[in-house]
């Protein structure tokens, strides 16, 4: 049982005014291996979910366990050394690029090793490492962070997590601003990571991405999971209600049935996907 | 890091709040200065410091601040608290009214000293308190605006009252801001392996730089948006403003001035004329 949520609340500002629930009674498991991808609408509380992961919140009620580790409401029974915790549970926050500090781009992605143990040489080989996994090649290296542009900063910014080599890695919204061909890339790299055995989990607005990568979906609203399936299953149902769109290839291929076309959903996945049924529809 | 009692406005709806803010400056100095008066006995200090700690109490529980968040600042204070408390004691006093704590090889030390000790810590403690009261009931604009009122005069000797009013108020309006920039930027160096609280001083430094760059840059580029988008909407720092709401007095703000002016002229007289109450009514005290 990797990671498990059982009966997670969450309430921003308890006790004052601005008191705010974000999760309500969050029931979920993630299994390791999954591609995951997290949606809802806007403030349906993915950001808060996902900060449950790295025990930089802790419920307001209810227990989240990560592995072996135990992040719960209850003081007495939440472990405290949330070290070992971190160096196994990734986190891209949202916007990362604002979390650059070094002067050089390497030793800005050697922090994080260095901070869980490494030493100086194997820190900064596990960053060059990392900074070409994200597609900045040596030329960068020795820049200073703050004149890189903002497509740039995010890919070091998610370099300096992939860095630490974590088994599970938590995105929130990584391709948000980027450039079409830059959000392709970034998602390509993700399956790149889950393909060598990390568990990624990627909270989303974008469907089509959802469809063309993930293995598995929880749709969260209000802060509640209302759905838990897989990608294709969801775009079967009705998902406006819950704010979302159809992925284009999902609409298109609705449109195609309606004269006539018959598909099979389940194999759907990408653009090429499609073209292969409808030249085999077409044989047949 | 969420103990940022002080400076937090919390929009509740209490009588406090609907105050106006330049009642309430006012109030609070008027408060501060009778904390601050001296008195000539021990006795007399204990009743009045007693009941102004008593009356704090209460306005301020009023503003539906909860108290122990008075501990929770206080929790920083405590080393000063101590070394206060270690000046006193070494400090030889020579007043002596309450007598001998103990005396060491002519190394005395009178219980004044203590007591001396408790005074300031209890007025650093309803300071505090006046200052939460104020902050957490009124907001930061209306504090900015009634600064800016009490300056308007200060424009004959062309002190720039309007500008420093608006720099004020960009400077709390960036507070809360800037509070979350950092806990995001703590949240996401957090991830990223720092502990900003355990560890070796050199590893909490760099955390710290981690920190504080990422925090100046991003500020930077507030500000830069900031002064582009003013001089879009073509501020004009000598220009005239006029403003949505105005600050309006009403009788309860009367009724409050005049509260915590009396209480400030009563402690002065008291202080002024030596009154010990305890001897005009024939009790022996200290
Ligand atoms: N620090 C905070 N204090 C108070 N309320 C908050 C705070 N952070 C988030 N919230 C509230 O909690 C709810 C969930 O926020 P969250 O950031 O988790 O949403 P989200 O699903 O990530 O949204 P988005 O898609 O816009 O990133 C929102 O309604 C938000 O207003
Ligand atoms: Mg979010």
């Amino acid at each position: 049982m990797p990671i498990k949520f059982e009966n997670v609340s969450y309430v921003y500002s308890k006790g004052t005014p601005m008191e705010k629930q974000a999760l309500s009674c969050v029931d979920l498991e993630i299994l390791e291996g999954e591609f995951l991808a997290l949606v809802g609408r806007t403030g349906c509380g993915k950001s808060t979910l996902v900060q449950h992961l790295n025990a930089l919140l802790n419920p307001t009620q209810g227990t989240v366990y990560i592995d072996s580790f135990v992040n719960s409401a209850d003081k007495k029974k939440r472990d405290k050394k949330t070290h070992p915790l971190r160096k196994n549970v990734g986190l891209v926050f949202q916007f990362p690029e604002y979390q650059l500090f070094e002067e050089t781009v390497v030793k800005d992605v050697a922090f994080g090793p260095k901070n869980f143990g490494d030493d100086k040489e194997t820190a900064l080989a596990k960053a060059r490492e990392a900074l070409l996994r994200v597609g900045l090649d040596e030329s960068f290296f020795e820049r200073s962070p703050f004149e890189l542009s903002g497509g740039e900063k995010r890919r070091v910014a998610i370099a300096g997590v992939l860095a630490m080599n974590p088994k599970y890695l938590v995105v929130d919204e990584p391709t948000a601003g980027l450039d079409p061909a830059g959000a392709k890339e970034m998602m390509d790299l993700f399956r790149n990571v889950h393909q060598s055995g990390t568990t990624v989990i990627l909270v989303t607005h974008d469907m089509d991405l959802v469809l063309a990568y993930c293995s598995d979906v929880i749709v969260l609203d209000h802060g509640k999971v209302v759905k838990t399936c897989k990608p294709v299953d969801l775009f079967g149902d009705d998902v406006t209600q819950y704010s979302l769109q159809q992925p284009m290839l999902f609409d298109f291929a609705k449109s195609l049935g309606e004269k006539g076309y018959s598909f099979d959903a389940a194999t759907l996945r990408d653009v090429s996907s499609l073209a292969k049924q409808i030249a085999q529809g077409r044989k047949k | 890091m969420n103990n940022f009692a002080l400076g937090k406005y919390v929009p509740y709806d209490t009588w406090v709040h609907r105050l106006d803010a330049r009642v309430k400056i006012i109030a609070v100095i008027m408060l501060m200065v009778a904390v601050f008066f001296p008195l000539s006995t021990w006795s007399m200090t204990l009743l009045v410091q007693g009941t102004l700690l008593v009356l704090i109490s209460v306005i301020l529980a009023c503003t539906k601040t909860p108290l122990h968040s008075i501990l929770t600042s206080l929790r920083s204070l405590w080393v000063m608290v101590l070394f206060l408390l270690l000046i006193y004691i070494l400090v030889p006093k020579a007043e002596n009214t309450l007598g001998i704590a103990w005396s060491v090889n002519g190394w005395t030390v009178y219980w004044d000293s203590f007591a001396e000790a408790a005074r300031i810590v209890v007025r650093l403690v309803m300071m505090i308190m006046l200052a939460m009261a104020l902050t957490s009931s009124t907001k930061p604009l209306d504090l900015t605006y009634a600064l800016q009122w009490y300056f308007t005069p200060l424009k004959v000797i062309r002190f720039p009252a309007e500008e420093f009013a608006m720099t004020i108020s960009i400077a709390l309006r960036f507070i809360p801001t800037l509070l979350e920039d950092a806990l995001r930027v703590m949240r996401a160096q957090s991830s990223r392996g720092v502990d900003f609280a355990h560890g070796r001083l050199s590893k909490r430094i760099v955390g710290l730089t981690s920190l504080i760059v990422p925090l100046f840059v991003s500020s930077f580029i507030r500000s830069e948006e900031l002064a582009n988008a003013m001089e879009c909407r073509c501020y004009d720092p000598r220009g005239k403003r006029t403003r949505y709401r105005k600050l309006r007095f009403h009788w309860g703000d009367l009724v409050a001035f005049l509260f915590a002016g009396a209480v400030m002229a009563g402690v002065i007289v008291l202080s002024a004329l030596h009154v010990d109450l305890f001897a005009l009514m024939g009790i022996v005290a200290l």
